[in-house]
């Protein structure tokens, strides 16, 4: 039930938002335009329903397009972008946390440090660079170890997911050996090692188990961050990506259809991770 | 604070950049030097783009610009303009999260849901979204100008993600409310206004410092990301002749413009997107390291911590005399043997 309500506060905020440009010229010419506001906010949803009769302009293909299956396809290959670097990302930073945490104190004092200047990097510094080497590579040995551009409807995958997956993967990172360290000093890994269990079974079992918990809860803002960079990777790289219609597409029906097609996706995946978190929290109490 | 070499050096980067932008303009004037060829035994050897070299550290432009005067020139817009938009969002934010974390704390949770519906929107596609009407030059041309559309950019790009920052400030502000020297405050009757002021601002007063840093890093990265976009700080010159149309172009030299525009260069003239983005990505460091210096002056213990086997005179003398007593036992014991 609260998650019905948080549900239909997060579609009302994002609704609200679709229309604010309107508002936003207004002030600039001096006047509060509520009226036409609320106005373009009712005709923008009328235009949501029927949802199978939406259908945008697309310059690619010179023709009206309709949401399905059309711009299904768009969505999907986004997301599908977006989920292969999140895992990635995912899978990456913990398996190197673990790693570092069975260094030396002194190592990971350095290791975190070193991580600290490194989310500094932009994000179009290393599309950029990560293109620039593939041609570099190209030119030298003659192999085409990606395409760096997409054409038509094509669809590359694996360099724009490790593109996307830099940063958040360093940021978690981060993040994670922050939690690991808080919970090393929990009185419950004391005792497991005056029991006599070795370290990487501490680490891989005992504390993996309550630090990656908050983990997830803190991770919110590595996706926020991450959608960002996943616009203009679709841009640098010009994949036929959801992000790409969009920017084709910037009135508030256009804006609404492509914050949904993530929004909805990541309001499950994080209710759903709240929800198993939490129960598991009650149900066993402090493992 | 001004002893630690971190934060330093993270100051001293950014002044670099602020005064070298300001003396730049001083001596040699707002137009970068040009140059359309280099000669080399009276043969012309390289047109514009000329390509890094000793003259010309970062290179020139498509039209022959020196890329290094353009990038100090800009300088001082995208710098200026980033450390406004931080500022004027904390202005708002704070004040704002304690309200809401004091006198609404009881809507606290609903207004929380809302503002985390921000989350799913991707930041830059929301500002270029709300920023096109400003900065996009309509036919007829800009009616205001180039600073008040920095102001209006400033503040716009400030308020978008207020609601964020100020339901964080907000969280942080119940947390520490419900600690116990504030109810000890309050029945000694102190009002709200006073418990924000003497106890929660203190409190808070590094983690408002590094919230700062933050926001202006985010807003040097989102002015990259709509410099790609080809919404430029303090808008876009378009032109709008169907024959002869200049792509879109920056109105000053800031960092986001050089490299929006330059981007299509970046396989036959690496240079020209590479040093804006690198530039960006250096300030950004150098905000970095100047929070870390600031986080350290606040708290040495950070480093102290783990030398904290302090010799105890106490203790000590309990280990001596535990240790004599064994001895003596062991002794006893022995004697007894021996009978």
């Amino acid at each position: 039930m609260k998650l019905l309500l948080r549900f239909f506060i997060a579609i009302a905020g994002i609704i609200l938002a679709s229309s604010l440009p309107i508002l936003i010229a207004g002030w600039l010419q001096g006047e509060w335009r509520w009226n036409i506001y609320f106005e373009s906010i009712q005709t923008t949803l009328q235009e949501l329903w029927p949802i199978h009769e939406i259908a945008f302009f697309n310059y690619r293909a010179q023709r009206p397009m309709p949401l399905f299956p059309n711009v299904l396809e768009y969505i999907t290959y986004s997301l599908q972008i977006l989920f292969l670097a999140l895992l990635a990302a995912v899978v990456v930073s913990l398996v190197l946390t673990v790693v570092t945490m069975l260094l030396s104190e002194k190592s990971r004092e350095r290791v975190q440090m070193a991580l600290y200047f490194l989310e500094s990097i932009p994000d179009l510094l290393i599309i950029m660079l990560a293109q620039l080497a593939v041609v570099l590579f190209f030119k030298q040995t003659g192999i085409l170890v990606s395409k760096i551009a997409a054409v038509g409807d094509d669809r590359i995958y694996w360099l724009p997911v490790l593109c996307l997956a830099i940063l958040p993967t360093i940021q978690l990172y981060r993040l994670a050996m922050l939690t690991f360290q808080e919970e090393e000093r929990q009185m419950y890994v004391d005792l497991a090692r005056a029991l006599g269990f070795s370290k990487v079974y501490i680490v891989l079992v005992h504390m993996f188990r309550n630090a990656v918990i908050s983990v997830f809860f803190q991770s919110k803002k590595t996706m926020w961050f991450m959608l960002s960079n996943l616009f203009i990777l679709e841009l640098m790289f010009n994949l036929p990506g959801i992000m790409l219609f969009l920017r084709d597409n910037m009135y508030p029906a256009g804006f609404l259809v492509a914050v949904f097609s993530f929004f909805l996706p990541m309001f499950f995946l994080y209710s759903y991770g709240e929800w198993y978190f939490v129960r598991r929290m009650r149900g066993k109490g402090a493992v | 604070m001004w002893k630690q070499p971190y934060f330093v050096i993270g100051l001293s980067i950014i002044a670099f950049f602020l005064v070298g932008s300001f003396v730049y303009e001083w001596i040699w004037g707002n137009v970068p030097r040009q140059i359309y060829y280099i000669m080399e035994g009276g043969r012309a050897v390289e047109g514009a783009p000329i390509s890094p070299n000793w003259q010309f550290p970062l290179g020139s432009d498509e039209f022959g610009y020196d890329l290094l005067g353009k990038l100090m020139l800009g300088a001082k817009y995208t710098i200026l303009a980033a450390l406004a938009v931080g500022a004027v969002r904390m202005l708002i934010a704070v004040p704002l999260g304690y309200i809401l974390g004091t006198y609404l704390d009881k809507h606290r949770k609903w207004i929380s849901s809302l503002a985390d519906s921000m989350h799913y929107i991707p930041l830059t596609l929301f500002a270029a979204f709300v920023l096109t009407p400003v900065l996009w030059m309509p036919p007829e041309g800009f009616t205001n100008t180039i600073w008040e559309r920095i102001g209006i950019q400033v503040v716009i790009m400030a308020l978008l993600t207020v609601p964020i920052v100020a339901i964080l400030i907000a969280n942080e502000a119940a947390l520490l409310l419900d600690k116990e020297y504030i109810l000890a405050a309050k029945t000694l009757g102190a009002g709200r206004l006073r418990i924000i002021r003497q106890h929660l601002y203190p409190q808070m007063r590094e983690k408002i410092a590094v919230l700062y840093g933050q926001q202006v890093m985010e807003t040097f990265i989102v002015f990259a990301h709509l410099g790609l976009l080809k919404l430029f700080l303090g808008g876009t010159k378009v032109s709008y002749d169907p024959m002869f149309g200049d792509p879109p172009m920056s109105i000053s030299y800031e960092w986001a413009g050089l490299f929006g525009s330059t981007f299509r260069y970046l396989q036959s003239a690496p240079w020209l997107p590479l040093a804006p983005v690198l530039f960006i990505g250096l300030t950004i460091f150098a905000v970095s390291l100047m929070m870390e210096g600031y986080l350290r002056s606040k708290n040495p213990k950070v480093k102290k911590l783990r030398k904290a086997k302090v010799e105890e005179p106490l203790v000590e003398w309990n280990r001596e005399q535990l240790r004599h007593n064994l001895v003596r036992i062991k002794e006893q014991e022995m004697v007894k043997a021996e009978e």
